[in-house]
């Protein structure tokens, strides 16, 4: 018996181009928000107390002024963002994708040892070694070998992964909830809500998550081009600024009901979304329930903390011009584990340094760098060029023989 | 036949109706006689030596001229004579070896250049009847039987419109099985349909002894435990497949006609669904949903719960499982192992056995081995009832069983060796998986990943007909409605 070659199916809906608009706002609604439910809420209710709402609003907005002039760079073309940066600096966008590499390497080191300190946390009841944990890296290599319509797909089941068990504990924790723990507004001080948006800058770094995925989505359909294969994508950047919005929103509704119910022990509440139901009634005679819809909204948390890897491997690919990314992406991993091996006892030094004292390093790159992109200019001769109305009548006349040909057979 | 013209039918035995060839071909024969003036007379030796020689070189013009005049004309003559049905002509040993060969018969007449192909199988066949894997409540009960031209004629019943296409392929080097693709013109996916026929056209292999073997050849990932092609033993359901716009497959000697592109989602729909009220089908489906989780996942969790994470199980629960277990000579998980195994044998011999000694069976399985077991003290009666209540819900979804049964050694094998963290990065691991994975141009976990939210319709939840008026648009379809609904016009 001789394998037969696997034939490519042209009609496939996603693969005339890698991401949609859609999947970047779903990305930006309900896989970046569970980023800020580890830690970020006892950071913040840490220096911010009852105000912790505020940083988490400035944050936000900063982000959505960038976020908006992203999209205002990518949508005024028809080409892609990835396109134009390659178009415009040649040979010199490696340095590019090289330093936003190294930033994402950079990024995830903080997530993964917040990972590996849940998932001990959440998944055991004894303490288990970082072998336990290592699977995770096995996962993370398969992922980020995969490519970049991937993550948009994911970004898409994320939708039903992530909604569904949230809303689900934010109603089983209503039970403990008093809201007026959060008042009075503005009671804390100022250089409180400064140094918590300091320390809380690795979490809201959204827009370096969400680039890659900007980079390689067309916003604007290439003119006079007939039969053109998508207009999923000619809304522009509006949704994706919606779906940001709704992730904002999600997360405030978080952080309000995380220190609705925990009030002046929730900066000692890390991992807040494993905790803020356990209060729930029903659990203490059904079990932890609460602990399944935790583990589904980990299987989101486990696609978050793989983004910026999967983005390090792309970005690698792109520098020294690799099409087979599985190498590069085990490599990265590997290096990861030994970085969790070794480093997971030095965790407070390593939240210090990175999360107090580089934090301008998340805003030059995550806020500033990105700014930029407006520079690029429009360039907007699409490529494969649109049909001329010689080679259209052509491409008519191949398609009707093309058609004809099953019914002779 | 009346002038004494020799005529010769050779048929292979026992897989020709004599008795249809005896009314309708050998006594019009004994009837009937050539016309003289275009007889070439000969002997019947002649008809053979003529059949071979069909590509030999004649010499003289004139004669050759006459001579296929004469031919046709007694082709003519003998159709027109015969009035069978089912009658081609044959011009070369080669296909009339073929189609004797598939239960036809040759028919050699003295004088008469070429040979008569007649259609008179008798192939041992069963009776159309209720598919035992699909069996419905509500809706047609009828089955595919193994024999092609009668699956065939169970479509077209169904389907009565020219749109309806069917192109049969001979795939096999040995078993030339007759593999007929079936599709709606005009509404199904070219390129699906064109790169499935280049596939089988492509095909090389010895023998096709049933259509898996197809679906297997055709599968764009060899070795993944999903299934990348869909199957059904229902005509019913066969022919909804091809009205949404998919391809399907009926190979001969196999009752299961196979569908693409396939979805995951398709397995959680029964056809019984489309003929029940939409509330009472999408409470069918969620509770199908959730009995194949808790078939996959729930013995998994048991025993991460009791060796990891107790604080998962009540506490009431926890003693009671800590009592039956407290004895006990086997870790949670080889418990598990054990009682799954226990399982998995009995089903395979309950399957294979003769119905006779299926009850003792039943009896010793369930009964003496069970009960012994736990009154020895071999095996807890929880674990018992854990891997009892996995078993029965994961014939909830009878298309998922040999996927659901692989899926949940492996979540068992993860979860007690990593505990519940095992469990969701593997689960995590397989949407993965899925969502990078397309078959025949489809996405396998869409309409979820990519969203298709007009395809949502009839997914877990199932909306009511007319809301499904249109086709998934999946497909890419190009007619893209199904029906119109009976105040459409008046709108």
């Amino acid at each position: 018996m001789q394998s037969q070659k696997t034939v490519a199916y042209p009609s496939a809906p996603n693969q005339n181009q890698t991401v949609l608009p859609r999947q970047v706002a779903f990305a930006a609604a309900f896989l970046l928000p569970i980023g800020k439910f580890l830690e970020a809420p006892s950071l913040l209710a840490r220096y911010a107390k009852g105000d912790l709402l505020l940083p988490a609003l400035i944050r936000f907005f900063i982000e959505a002024l960038v976020l908006t002039a992203v999209l205002f760079a990518a949508t005024r073309s028809e080409k892609t963002l990835s396109e134009r940066i390659n178009a415009t600096l040649g040979k010199w966008s490696a340095l590019v994708y090289a330093l936003f590499a190294i930033y994402y390497l950079f990024a995830v080191l903080l997530p993964i040892l917040d990972l590996e300190k849940f998932a001990y946390a959440a998944f055991f009841d004894t303490a288990p070694t970082i072998f336990y944990f290592a699977v995770f890296f096995l996962f993370s290599a398969f992922f980020a070998a995969k490519g970049i319509k991937t993550v948009g797909r994911v970004a898409d089941l994320c939708l039903f992964l992530f909604l569904l068990p949230f809303l689900a504990l934010i109603v089983m924790s209503f039970t403990d909830t008093d809201f007026s723990h959060l008042l009075p507004f503005f009671g804390t001080k100022f250089s409180g809500t400064v140094q918590s948006i300091r320390v809380t800058s690795p979490h809201f770094s959204d827009v370096a998550l969400l680039l890659p995925l900007i980079a390689n989505c067309r916003f604007t359909q290439p003119k006079k081009q007939k039969n053109a294969p998508n207009t999923d994508n000619i809304k522009g950047g509006k949704p994706i600024l919606l779906g940001y919005a709704v992730g904002a929103l999600l997360t405030l509704l978080f952080f309000a009901v995380f220190y609705a119910v925990f009030s002046s022990l929730a900066p000692r509440e890390h991992y807040a979304f494993s905790k803020i139901a356990q209060y729930f009634p029903a659990l203490e005679v059904i079990g932890r329930v609460d602990l399944l819809l935790v583990y589904l909204l980990t299987v989101v948390l486990f696609f978050y903390t793989c983004l910026p890897i999967h983005y390090a491997t792309g970005c690698i690919a792109k520098v020294f011009c690799i099409q087979r990314r599985t190498w590069i992406s085990a490599l990265i991993n590997v290096a990861l584990f030994l970085f969790a091996l070794f480093c997971n006892r030095l965790y407070n030094t390593f939240y210090l340094v990175i999360a107090n004292r580089l934090a301008p390093v998340f805003w030059l790159i995550a806020d500033l760098l990105p700014l930029f992109l407006l520079c690029l200019p429009k360039q907007n001769n699409f490529t494969p060029r649109p049909p001329t109305s010689d080679n259209a009548r052509t491409t008519r006349r191949s398609t009707k023989k093309a058609k004809k040909e099953p019914q002779n057979a | 036949m009346s002038d004494n013209t020799a005529c010769a039918i050779v048929y292979a035995d026992g897989v020709v109706n004599k008795q249809l060839l005896g009314d309708l071909i050998a006594r019009p024969l004994s009837r009937l006689s050539l016309p003289k003036t275009q007889k070439s007379g000969g002997t019947g030796d002649k008809n053979a030596d003529k059949i071979s020689k069909t590509n030999a070189k004649t010499t003289d013009k004139s004669d050759k001229e006459n001579s296929s005049q004469a031919n046709s004309s007694e082709k003519e003559f003998l159709e027109k004579a015969l009035l069978f049905p089912e009658l081609k002509t044959a011009d070369d040993f080669t296909k009339a070896e073929k189609e004797i060969l598939d239960g036809n018969s040759l028919l050699l007449v003295d004088g008469v250049a070429q040979g008569f192909i007649v259609g008179a199988k008798l192939l041992p066949n069963r009776a159309v009847m209720e598919p035992p894997t699909d069996v419905t409540v509500k809706g047609p009960r009828e089955g595919f039987i193994e024999d092609v031209k009668t699956n065939m004629s169970l479509v077209r019943k169904r389907l009565k419109t020219p749109a309806l296409r069917f192109e049969t392929v001979r795939v096999g080097k040995r078993s030339d099985t007759a593999v007929t693709l079936c599709y709606l013109d005009g509404i199904v996916d070219e390129n699906v349909k064109n790169s499935v026929k280049k596939q089988l056209d492509g095909m090389q292999i010895d023998n096709v002894p049933d259509s898996s073997y197809i679906a297997a050849m055709l599968s764009p990932r060899k070795h993944s435990i999903f299934r990348t092609v869909g199957t059904t033993e229902k005509p019913d359901v066969f022919t909804a497949k091809l009205c949404e716009g998919r391809v399907g497959l009926i190979v001969d000697g196999s009752p299961i006609a196979l569908t693409m592109p396939y979805i995951l989602t398709e397995d959680l729909q029964s056809s019984e669904d489309y003929f029940i009220s939409p509330f009472a089908a999408t409470s069918f489906r969620f509770l199908r949903c959730i009995a194949l989780f808790i078939a996959i996942l729930l013995p998994g969790f048991y025993v991460a719960a009791q060796l990891y994470k107790i604080q998962l199980l009540p506490l009431g629960l926890t003693l009671t499982i800590a009592s039956s277990v407290r004895d006990l000579p086997l870790s949670p998980s080889l418990e598990m192992f054990v009682v799954l195994l226990l399982l998995e044998i009995l089903k395979e011999a309950s399957i294979r056995m003769p119905k006779y000694v299926g009850m003792s069976l039943s009896v010793v399985g369930a009964l003496v081995l069970g009960e012994t077991a736990v009154s020895a003290g071999f095996l807890s009666t929880p674990a018992i009832i854990i891997v009892a209540f996995s078993g029965i819900c994961l014939y909830t979804v009878p298309n998922f069983v040999e996927t659901g049964s692989l899926l949940r050694w492996l979540f068992l094998l993860v979860a007690g060796s990593l505990g519940t963290l095992g469990i969701v990065i593997f689960a995590a691991f397989i949407l993965i998986y899925l969502v990078s994975a397309d078959a025949f141009g489809a996405p396998m976990l869409a309409p979820f990943s990519p969203l298709v939210t007009h395809d949502l319709r009839d997914t877990v939840v199932k909306y009511d007909m007319f809301s499904l008026t249109d086709r998934p648009r999946l497909f890419h379809v190009k007619n893209k409605t199904r029906f119109r609904p009976p105040n459409a016009d008046a709108k």
